[in-house]
């Protein structure tokens, strides 16, 4: 986008109030959406109640294809629709709501790092465990991905995302590693992630950022979305500060509303544990 | 140690002493560690090393490629440059190397391979040169569709359809990555303290390129000559630990080059010296763009350019 437009963008944005019927659109949740999709969906959502924005929470078989850039989640604001957390962090930005405005120079810089760190390596570890490895790819993706939609497109859609996602890991030299590799990392992120938080509350300490909706988004989905098996979850696990971490987060902001919304994770997957 | 470590990486130019980042990377962090590497510079002989794969680090009867997998085998080998860091640096140094790699490499690879000035007047000559025919015919085009590839591919996803637009976004977050970079160095030598650690040489790689090089298009270099905090940082890398360079000399440590390429290199960096001195003097004409005086001449005056232009 170019800068005439982003000012555009941002003037228009800043001169409407948050309407009422504002909503957040997200695959199905009991038999559509992916681990990757729901940790998004979620750190959005988690955003939102941390800025204290009522949005409406709307399941779509097609909202992978109503966002504009073909990436769930994306709310839809107004008459402006927006998809995907950084955005809608910028977004909500030029609707006067920020978290991280008390940080310093220094803060900010970290919280971006550590936002990249999370979508490098837990987002795309994600990806790989849902469309590389056979196993899941064969067992959860595919009939979950499919689900709404009839022969033959359930087959052609499966393909076309997996084609996709496997061009990606190419080229960022992900093709070649193996599980194990990717569960390391996985166990690197959080370990870092671990240690960033030492014994804080959140991340900058008192307030939450949107670091913390992303990290949240991510770690909460992990914990309780049964997968093929539990070594994914059980890499986060080995973190109590982080379990600590989601289950504060969820207290604080989720608790009131889990009926309706929310902690989609435990109601998607039955067998999935629940955090208390 | 039993024999020592050979490392296969690209050659310096620019006073640089290896214009490839991820080369650059591995080499910095040899210097902070204190490991000795063999270099092996990649040169215009069917002995040396070829291909796409570089840097490649081999040690007895094992090859080990990728910046971060050479420097955790320099760290199962006790060459360790982050010994001081906290667990919460070490979790930093995560961090920053994510940045790094989502936000700045896809408008480095850019300015080096995609953007059709730099690509044919600097990079892909470059290259070709140090490729032995007929590759250098065929491995920098490789490169240069890798590198567009990988940046549509992980950047190029919808509403930016066209190159035009993923363009401006990979130069817009490369041009904030960069300015968080230089607020979080802020004052201090390096980004932890007195002492260079993986993550200086992580951006010491990055950053020293898109300063050096001299590219025809230059919006990433004349942002980052802005952020006079990052170029002391990278000029004081280049003068604290690759001295040796400002002669001329492409890295030291390679008995296996002979005398001919020592002085072709000479020849080729009092070249681009000069080019550089004759540079500084039309800045104040940027309608005149380096690659128009690449035919005068070397001559002496290039070397008093060279020692003047790299003090830090």
């Amino acid at each position: 986008m170019s800068l005439v437009a982003d000012a555009f963008v941002s003037q228009i944005a800043a001169a409407e109030a948050w309407p009422e019927n504002a909503a957040l659109y997200q695959p199905l949740k009991g038999e559509q959406i992916l681990l990757s999709d729901n940790a998004s969906s979620l750190a959005v959502q988690a955003f939102l109640k941390m800025c204290n924005l009522p949005c409406q929470v709307i399941c779509r078989a097609n909202a992978e294809y109503m966002s504009p850039s073909g990436k769930v989640p994306f709310i839809h604001v107004g008459n402006q629709v927006v998809s995907e957390l950084g955005p809608v962090v910028q977004f909500i930005k030029a609707k006067g709501h920020s978290l991280s405005d008390g940080l310093d120079e220094v803060q900010k810089a970290e919280m971006k790092a550590y936002m990249e760190l999370v979508n490098n390596m837990l987002l795309t570890a994600e990806l790989y465990i849902q469309w590389c490895d056979e196993a899941t790819l064969e067992e959860i993706t595919e009939p979950r991905y499919s689900s709404p939609f009839p022969w033959p497109l359930n087959y052609i859609l499966v393909y076309q995302k997996r084609w996709e996602i496997q061009r990606k890991m190419k080229a960022i030299g992900w093709a070649n590693k193996s599980l194990d590799q990717v569960f390391e990392d996985v166990d690197q992120c959080c370990q870092a992630l671990s240690q960033r938080l030492g014994a804080q509350p959140y991340f900058f300490s008192k307030q939450p950022t949107e670091l913390d909706a992303l990290v949240f988004g991510h770690l909460f989905t992990i914990l309780t979305t049964q997968l093929t098996n539990d070594e994914l979850r059980e890499k986060v696990k080995k973190y109590k500060n982080l379990i600590d971490f989601c289950r504060r987060i969820e207290h604080n902001y989720f608790e009131d509303h889990a009926k309706d919304t929310s902690a989609g994770g435990m109601q998607r997957l039955p067998k999935g544990p629940s955090l208390h | 140690m039993a024999s020592p470590m050979e490392l296969s990486c690209w050659g310096g130019d620019w006073g640089l002493p290896s214009v490839h980042p991820e080369s650059l990377v591995v080499m910095a962090y040899a210097k902070f560690a204190g490991a000795p590497l063999k270099l092996n510079v990649v040169d215009n002989m069917w002995t040396s090393p070829r291909g796409v794969v570089i840097p490649v680090l081999t040690s007895e009867n094992t090859s080990v490629t990728q910046p971060t997998k050479i420097l955790n085998f320099l760290r199962k080998k006790k060459y360790n440059a982050d010994y001081d860091l906290s667990a919460k640096e070490g979790a930093d140094t995560l961090a920053y190397i994510a940045l790094l790699e989502e936000k700045l490499l896809p408008a480095v690879l850019h300015t080096f391979w995609v953007d059709a000035d730099n690509y044919c007047t600097v990079t892909r000559p470059w290259f070709a040169s140090r490729i032995p025919f007929p590759l250098n015919l065929y491995l920098p085009g490789k490169m240069s569709r890798e590198a567009l590839n990988r940046i549509l591919v992980t950047k190029g996803e919808p509403p930016l359809y066209s190159l035009n637009d993923v363009e401006a976004q990979i130069y817009k977050d490369a041009k904030e990555c960069l300015n968080l970079l230089s607020n979080r160095l802020g004052t201090s030598q390096f980004f932890f303290g007195n002492t260079p650690t993986t993550l200086d040489a992580f951006v010491f790689g990055f950053l020293a390129p898109l300063y050096k090089v001299r590219f025809p298009k230059v919006q990433l270099q004349e942002h980052l000559k802005q952020l006079s905090n990052l170029c002391r940082f990278c000029d004081d890398i280049l003068g604290g630990y690759f001295t040796y360079n400002i002669t001329g000399f492409s890295p030291a440590g390679q008995d296996t080059v002979d005398a001919n390429l020592q002085k072709l290199t000479q020849l080729v960096n009092k070249e681009s010296n000069l080019i550089e001195k004759m540079d500084d003097n039309l800045r104040k004409s940027p309608q005149h763009f380096p690659q128009k005086l690449t035919t005068l001449k070397p001559t002496r005056t290039g070397e008093e350019s060279s020692s003047q232009h790299l003090s830090p």
